[in-house]
């Protein structure tokens, strides 16, 4: 378990982390999201003692990691996994990592296999490893200690679509175990498959945090469909009231999808498509950092918000 | 959503550190040693630093008819050889912390500072000592190849040899942790066993007062006592020795180790 307890930590008058409180709880995966520069990886960076902080306190299972011997053993750590010797081999590094914990050099073996590193792949040197490698090798270095808590900055950065799977696998199978695992993140729809809770953080303030539901608790619904009678579709629901604009091929309508379907069911409506057009968690992210975003206000690039109904809701996919 | 109460031991969640020691030293130290040689940089450059005295020893030998020559005249000329050598050696172990990164890692696992600090220096002296231990052999070695008497004033052998690379390991720390980073540290050092001493007989050759100010705030010149033998340094020596030390070894070893303790590696 990790509580950070209002947290700051400033560089002049600058506060890259503001007040920042949250907990992340043993066996479940908390997603802690932001866009770049938002205090991530300063936050985590303070929970691991590499930066005091200015004022506030992390502590990791009840101790202040500086209090925890060992603390490998307990906590694993990757913050940056391109930040190793270019010169070692990876088995070098993590056979150095298993020295300083105690380990017996039989470990750096089972996580070499458990990360799919082969034996070639592990005498070469560092240098030569693509980021994906390099990411593979952090994990197996944070892993090394079978720790019980486990703090990984942009964990899947580099991965390809498989590893991202694997890493996902990986993370959730440790947490169902019982382990705590802090992951962060700028790619919400890489969190967002596998973290229980979220933090989303902008500008160095915590904006909003909750498991996936709370979250989108207070967005108000929407439905999008497609009949074969759209103009009746439209019509019956503007008699219930209901708000109702024309979506691509289909419609698009301001209450939940059950109040559609059975619109829809009450006057023999044949439905070809019907799912939920509310705004997701990105509108939701982006919306709550719009503030904090390099690129001022996305709309600007894409032309599209959950904030303006009426116009075309396709977001699902397209900010990816 | 801020929980403010810390864990009870024993409620989920909570570490239990209880039958967790702390890394001892010698492991640190062991593995500070392991860091240093386990590239190909680390690797090849103490192997150099070897093969460089064998072949200057060597051809001293060989150009040496070996009237009158004994085991001591080897030693310094091996030791000067590793003199030189020695703190760059030293540099990259503290160096490389930070210009390849690995600080993140290495204070990570010990978050105690001034631990890992002792272990590097621990480190370094246990690498020191070995290469002056090695480069004794390549004395040998030498005064064998030239048939030069065997024997060496105990002063030399301490003072020139030992202390004054002893010296050597202390400077390359202080450097290197007070510039964190490697070319910058390689070349001050330089700079200050090469360039400083000509700047100040130079400046001597010219004034006289900075000729006799000098020996007191200039560390090399003050040193070259160290390389006379059996010969006793005076008070006034030991004093110029001390005072010159602290200017250039103590305050620099000082500033750096508080700037390593507070750095952020990023």
């Amino acid at each position: 378990m990790i509580i950070v307890d209002h947290l700051t930590r400033k560089y002049g008058a600058f506060a890259a982390v503001d007040d920042v409180s949250f907990t992340a709880q043993p066996g479940r995966v908390t997603g802690f999201l932001g866009p770049n520069g938002a205090g991530k990886t300063t936050t985590m960076r303070v929970m691991v003692g590499l930066t005091p902080a200015t004022s506030g306190t992390v502590t990791i299972g009840g101790h202040a990691y500086q209090d925890i011997p060992n603390p490998g053993r307990h906590v694993g750590v990757l913050l940056d996994a391109s930040a190793q010797h270019a010169g070692r081999t990876g088995r070098e590094v993590l056979t150095i990592g298993a020295r300083t914990m105690g380990l017996p050099d039989s470990r750096v073996d089972e996580m070499l296999e458990l990360v799919s590193l082969t034996g070639a792949e592990s005498k070469r040197r560092v240098r030569n490893y693509s980021l994906g490698m390099r990411q593979r090798l952090g994990i197996a270095h944070a892993l090394l200690g079978d720790p019980s808590v486990l703090i990984l900055d942009e964990p899947a950065n580099g991965l390809d679509p498989a590893g991202i799977r694997w890493m996902r696998g990986l993370l959730k199978g440790y947490a169902d175990r019982g382990g705590t695992v802090l992951l962060s993140s700028h790619l919400l729809h890489e969190v967002e498959q596998i973290a229980d809770e979220m933090i989303l953080i902008g500008r160095g303030r915590v904006v909003a945090q909750g498991d996936k539901k709370t979250l989108l608790q207070g967005q108000a619904a929407a439905a999008l469909v497609t009949a074969t009678d759209n103009d009746r579709l439209a019509q019956v629901l503007r008699d219930k009231g209901v708000g109702v604009t024309v979506s691509g091929e289909g419609l698009r309508a301001e209450c939940a999808t059950v109040e559609v379907g059975r619109a829809a069911a009450e006057h023999g409506i044949v439905l070809t498509d019907l799912r939920s057009g509310s705004a997701g968690l990105e509108d939701l992210f982006l919306e709550l950092t719009a503030g904090t975003q390099r690129e001022g206000h996305p709309e600007a690039a894409t032309q599209q918000s959950g904030q303006q109904p009426g116009q075309q809701s396709s977001q699902q996919g397209v900010h990816a | 959503m801020s929980a403010t109460i810390a864990p009870v031991p024993g409620t989920p969640g909570a570490l239990d550190i209880s039958s967790t020691p702390r890394v001892p030293l010698g492991r640190l130290v062991s593995v500070e040693l392991r860091k240093s040689l386990d590239t190909r940089a680390g690797r090849w450059f103490t192997g150099s630093i070897v093969a460089l005295c064998l072949a200057i020893v060597v051809i001293f030998a060989l150009i040496s008819d070996g009237g009158g020559l004994t085991y001591g005249d080897f030693l310094l000329v091996s030791g000067s050889v590793l003199g030189y050598f020695l703190p760059i050696l030293v540099i990259l172990m503290v160096t490389s912390e930070w210009s390849q990164r690995t600080g993140l890692v290495t204070f990570t696992l010990e978050p105690h500072r001034p631990r890992v600090v002792l272990a590097k220096f621990l480190a370094a002296l246990v690498l020191g000592a070995s290469l002056i231990v090695l480069a004794a052999a390549v004395a040998g070695l030498g005064a064998l190849i030239a048939g030069a008497e065997w024997s060496v004033e105990t002063g030399l052998l301490v003072n020139g040899f030992v202390v004054a690379n002893l010296i050597g390991i202390v400077l390359g720390f202080a450097i290197a942790m007070l510039l964190m980073n490697t070319p910058a540290a390689i070349v001050t050092y330089f700079i200050y066993t090469l360039v400083l001493p000509t700047a100040v007989a130079i400046l001597g050759a010219f004034q006289e007062w900075f000729a006799d100010l000098a020996p007191w705030i200039e560390f090399n010149t003050a040193q070259a006592t160290l390389f006379e033998g059996d010969y006793v340094p005076t008070g006034e020596e030991t004093a110029q020795l001390v005072t010159s030390g602290l200017i250039w070894l103590v305050l620099p070893f000082v500033l750096g180790l508080l700037r390593l303790l507070r750095a952020e590696p990023k």
